[in-house]
Order: C-alpha cells, then structure tokens, then sequence
C-alpha cells in the first residue's frame, strides 16, 4: 500500500531490461504508477511511421484491475475516440491479472493495426469506416503525418 | 446511523419481493415501448398500490427474519460485521498450517480481502487451499542455509503499513477503546452528510484498530522468538525449527501475479495447471452485477428500463486461460504437515527425500489433467464468496424498486395533470446507472421531461414539488443503503 508493491517494480525493470519493439513505456519520476508511453504505428496499418503519445495508469488494485490506458496523440480510429479512450477488451472485462503493462500495450499496438468498425466506440468513424474504407484509410493516414510525426 | 428515525429502517424490510414481481411483470410491455397509455397507467397505479401497500405492511414484518440474508441490516450491526471480519485477517502466529498462516501477509489493502474468513480457514486447515506464507520480495539461489534462515527469522506477520492514510487525515478517530461513535459526528450537518462522516469516522478507526491488532500480534511473534533464543530448552512449540524454514523457502517459486516468491508447493489452476499463490487467489472474485454488454442497442437508446432480471454476474475465468468458473487444486507437502493438524512446526527436521515418510492422505497424482469445476478436489473462486447469488438478488431488488418508484411518481404525475401526454413524459430518470468503474460506456441519459404545463395551477405545483421531494428521498435513501464498494 504504502511502498509500490513488487510486481510494478519489477515490471518497470523488465520494460527498461527487456524492451517491447515499437513501445516504450517510462514511468514518472513523481508517480511511478504513471508512465508515458510511446506506441509506433504499425506497418502497412494507416498507422505506419506515426508514433503515438499515451498515459498509463496502474490504479491501487491493479493487478486485479485493468489500468487505464487513452491516447494523448490525435487518432483516427473507429475504436478510439476523440479524448483518446480505447475500446479493447482486455482494458475492460477480458482482464486479467495475469496480464501485464507490456502485454496490453502490444494488445493497443495490435488494435492499431486492425481497426474494428463493427464495435465502435467513435461512432462518426466507424461509419465513415464502413461507408468508405478506403477514405477513412486515406484520413486515418492524413491524420498520423498530422498529429503523430 | 443511530439518530436515523426508524421510519426509513423499517421501509426497505418487505418491499424487495413486492416490488421485485411487479415491476418483472411491467418489464415485457415496457421494454418493446408498444403499452397503450391506457394500460400503463393502470399498471403503475396498481404499482402505487404496491408500494404504498407494502410500506405499511413493513412496520409489522420488521420483528421477525433474523437469519434472512435479503434482510437490512442496521449500521451499528454491519459495523460490527466488518470489524469482525477485519479481525479474522489478522495473522495469528501461532496459527499454522504447514509453515503458512490462516490469514494472509496483506501486501494488498483489505478491501479486496472481502471472502469469506471462515471459509478460507476451513480450507487451509483441511489442505485444500495452500496456507498464506509470508512472501520474500526476492529469493537469491545463491544464499546459504544460514542466510536464508535469517532472512525468515526476520519477516513479520503482516506486511509494513502505512500510519497515516491521506484519505482519513482530518478525520476524528477519538478515544479506539470507546465504542461509541456518535458524538464524533458534527450534528449541524445534513443527515446525509451526518451518515457519510459517519462512515468515514468508522472506515478511519477500523484502519488505525487494525495497525494495533497487527503491531500487537507482530510483537507477540517477536517476544516469544527471542524467548526461544534465550531459553534453549523450551522454545515456543508454534515456531518453525530452521530446518523447516530452510525446507520451504530454499525451493519456493515466484507467483506470476503478485510476482513475490513463496514456498512450495503452491495452488495450481484446476484448468491449465499454472502456479497462484492463495494471496491473489483470493483477490480473485465475480465482477459486480451488471448488464450483458451486447445488450444495449445502439438503435434505441431511449430505452432505459432494462429488466432488473436481465443484471448478471458472471462467475471468474481462470487468469491463465480464460477457462470460465476458476477454481484451484492444492496439493498439501506430505513431507511437512505441521501446525494444526499436524507435528509442532518446532519439532521439524528435514529429511532428505529418500525415506518416503507416512503420508498425509495422496490426493492428486503427481501430474494431473485439468478438473472440471465441479470435481471435489477444486476450490473455486466463487465457494471463498458464497453470498454472490445473495448480492446478485439485492441488486436485481434495488433496481427494481428503483424503476417501480419512478414509474409510480410518473403516473401520480400524470394523474395530476391529466391533459398531459402520458407518452411524451416516460423517461425515467433513475435508469439503471453503472456505478462501476466503466468509464468510457456510461448510460445514456434523455433530458428531463417537462414538468408541468404552462397552465398548471398553483396547486398542481405543489404537487409536483412533493413529489420531487419524495422522489429524492427516496433515491438518498437507495444511494444509502447500496454501500459503494470503491
């Protein structure tokens, strides 16, 4: 409770020893259940060439509780919306506390690189997904050369 | 909540079943919206009915259903449960199964340590549930015999605790060995607020009572381990001898959720065999009672009575695999049964594997294929919580007497002004709200309905303002009575 309990700590270690590719993942010097986190868009994915700011928060029950992930970089995805909330499920009710920051951070990474239009969470976009993927690919690339260089 | 007057205590007794089928028979012509005004209003004003009935027949039923899970219980008696349960998750010294404890270190705060105490005892001194070791922050394989054992020698019971929480700074405690607590509560506010310093005042004393039941046992731990030292002769019986120190922390194993090192052998998942220690096993528990997901539609957002029976709650899944209704095997040390039930954890001496000694009852073959939930040798999340169903039906209640209380206001509504559409003004406002931690999918909420007519009279008004009077009280009163667990 009072001391940050070994599991993040040793989580921090493992990020710093052992890198995931395309994500890093710092924590704060004031909190260190807060870390700014770098995603790099994936390749062939609208996404390519961007990288991504994010927030990463581990509440106090985690690792019973998921933590709590958003976007602070500008993205156009059906499945983020615009105040960079994320719909995943293993953000959600498909956590688990065998999973980990480096586990659910490749889950985002993942998600970047296969949108799901058919459970959105950005409405507007899911449906300018589905009416016109190739626009929506085209604005979604627009958009990484925009807010994520 | 003792100055609380007993009328809003008796209230909720007997409504919850009254309520609870009426509002299950509104729910099928509510939910497709397709009810004639005509209908409705006959059906919510027999609900008017109901609830006025049933709240005069609840001053009478107070007296009896003592064992009845569904009854209320008072402040001072679920106070008194939880200082008890607080208690049990004390760890007790002298309390031992095979080297573990029967409560755990607490490396987590006990909030998430709401299982059933009983329970999990039972479990651990049967040897169905591995005992709560004390876990080593690291373990180095390198360490000698005589490294290892100090480092044992110096673990405490309970894991290091911080005094003085933020969130109970500025709250008055007073005297621990009091017990009552009402003259800490300033008078001059609002009973709600009254009843919510009331809670915080209790949430802080139980805090700082637990550090002292903790440092108190911790002590008593300490003290008789230097006895021993001193007295060579007549060491304390409960303490471990250093060959069973040694024995179970120089082969112990990391646990991949808490990632601390206990001793072996550890519970293995029923499903994919995979190590958890009895610590997060029994974190692990049922989400609270919600909606099933796909269950709203996107297409019709207005609708936001949902059936209180559809509310579910879905036993856990394995953490591993995701196998649903998680349950655990645990396979006792043959070689160490000390403690309760067992040789004095003093008189332990090791032997070397060779010389198989009698052993304790062989549950499980060495390697063993998945169990299904029901086999007897699992010990599943949801049996170290046994009132789910009891908390699932509360919920499904609550809700249901939320939305009847709505409906019922509504119609009283309508009967004030009768020239009023009763299909423009169908919007509840107590729709079933998630009190959860989701965040990012939150109910819809439809703007509030005209509240009168623009050629309403005085009276009319009036009306109406008691009603919204009620209706608040009504929804404090709910709010009160359903204790938020975050």
């Amino acid at each position: 409770m009072a001391s940050l309990p070994k599991r993040i700590i040793k989580e921090t270690e493992r990020l710093v020893s052992d890198p995931v590719p395309g994500i890093t993942a710092q924590p704060h010097e004031d909190n260190l259940r807060y870390f700014q986190v770098t995603i790099e868009g994936p390749q062939q994915s609208p996404y390519e060439s961007g990288v991504f700011q994010l927030e990463l928060f581990l509440p106090d029950d985690y690792p019973m509780e998921a933590p709590k992930v958003r976007f602070l970089t500008k993205i156009y995805h059906p499945n983020i919306d615009r105040l960079g909330r994320i719909c995943l499920d293993v953000l959600k009710t498909n956590w688990s506390p065998a999973l980990q920051i480096r586990t659910v951070l490749l889950s985002v990474q993942a998600l970047l690189a296969s949108p799901n239009p058919n459970d959105p969470l950005a409405n507007d976009v899911a449906e300018d997904w589905i009416r016109n993927e190739d626009a929506a690919i085209a604005k979604a690339r627009e958009w990484t050369q925009l807010y994520a260089k | 909540m003792g100055n609380v007057p007993g009328k809003l205590e008796n209230e909720g007794v007997a409504r919850p079943n009254r309520s609870m089928s009426a509002s299950a028979a509104q729910t099928p012509s509510g939910r497709n919206g397709t009810t004639t005004a005509g209908a409705r209003s006959q059906r919510t004003s027999s609900l008017v009915g109901t609830l006025l009935s049933s709240r005069r027949r609840s001053s009478s039923s107070e007296v009896n259903g003592n064992g009845n899970p569904y009854k209320r219980k008072s402040t001072k008696d679920k106070e008194k449960m939880e200082e008890r349960h607080v208690k049990q998750l004390i760890v007790k010294y002298n309390e031992t199964v095979d080297g573990g404890f029967l409560a755990p270190f607490g490396s987590c705060g006990t909030d998430k340590l709401d299982y059933d105490a009983k329970v999990v005892k039972n479990l651990i001194m049967e040897r169905r549930l591995a005992p709560f070791y004390t876990p080593l922050q690291d373990f180095d394989d390198s360490w000698s015999r005589e490294e290892v054992i100090k480092i044992i020698e110096a673990l405490p019971l309970h894991a290091p605790f911080n005094e003085n929480l933020e969130t109970f700074e500025d709250v008055p405690i007073g005297d621990l060995s009091q017990n009552d607590i009402d003259h800490l509560i300033d008078k001059t506010l609002s009973r709600r607020e009254q009843r919510r310093m009331r809670s915080k005042i209790f949430k802080a004393r139980l805090y700082k009572k637990r550090i002292i039941w903790q440092e108190r046992e911790n002590e008593r731990f300490f003290e008789s381990k230097i006895e021993g030292k001193q007295s060579k002769l007549q060491s304390n019986p409960n303490l471990p001898s250093d060959d069973l120190k040694y024995a179970m922390y120089s082969s112990g194993a990391e646990c991949p959720i808490c990632f601390l090192y206990y001793p072996q052998p550890i519970n293995m998942s029923r499903c994919c065999l995979q190590p958890i220690c009895s610590e997060c096993f029994v974190q692990i528990k049922r989400a609270e009672p919600h909606f099933p997901h796909d269950e709203e539609d996107p297409s019709n957002p207005q609708d936001e009575e949902k059936d209180p029976n559809m509310l579910t709650s879905e036993p856990t899944n394995c953490p591993y695999c995701a196998t649903p209704d998680f349950g655990i095997t645990y396979e006792a040390p043959a070689d160490r049964k000390v403690g309760l039930q067992g040789l004095a954890p003093s008189s332990y001496v090791y032997h070397k594997k060779d010389s198989p000694e009698q052993d304790s009852v062989p549950r499980t073959p060495d390697r063993r294929g998945s169990l299904a939930s029901t086999d007897q040798r699992v010990v599943t999340s949801d049996s170290l919580r046994p009132d789910w169903q009891v908390k699932l039906n509360k919920e499904r209640m609550r809700l249901a007497r939320r939305s009847a209380n709505a409906t019922a206001i509504h119609v009283s509504n309508q009967l004030v002004t009768p020239g009023h559409q009763a299909s423009a003004g169908v919007t509840s406002t107590s729709a079933p709200r998630s009190n959860s931690n989701d965040n990012a999918v939150e109910f819809q909420h439809s703007s509030p309905t005209p509240l009168w007519p623009a050629n309403a009279t005085a009276a009319e008004i009036e009306n109406h303002m008691i009603e919204q009077a009620i209706k608040l009280s009504l929804a404090e009163h709910e709010r009160e009575n359903s204790p938020k667990k975050r």
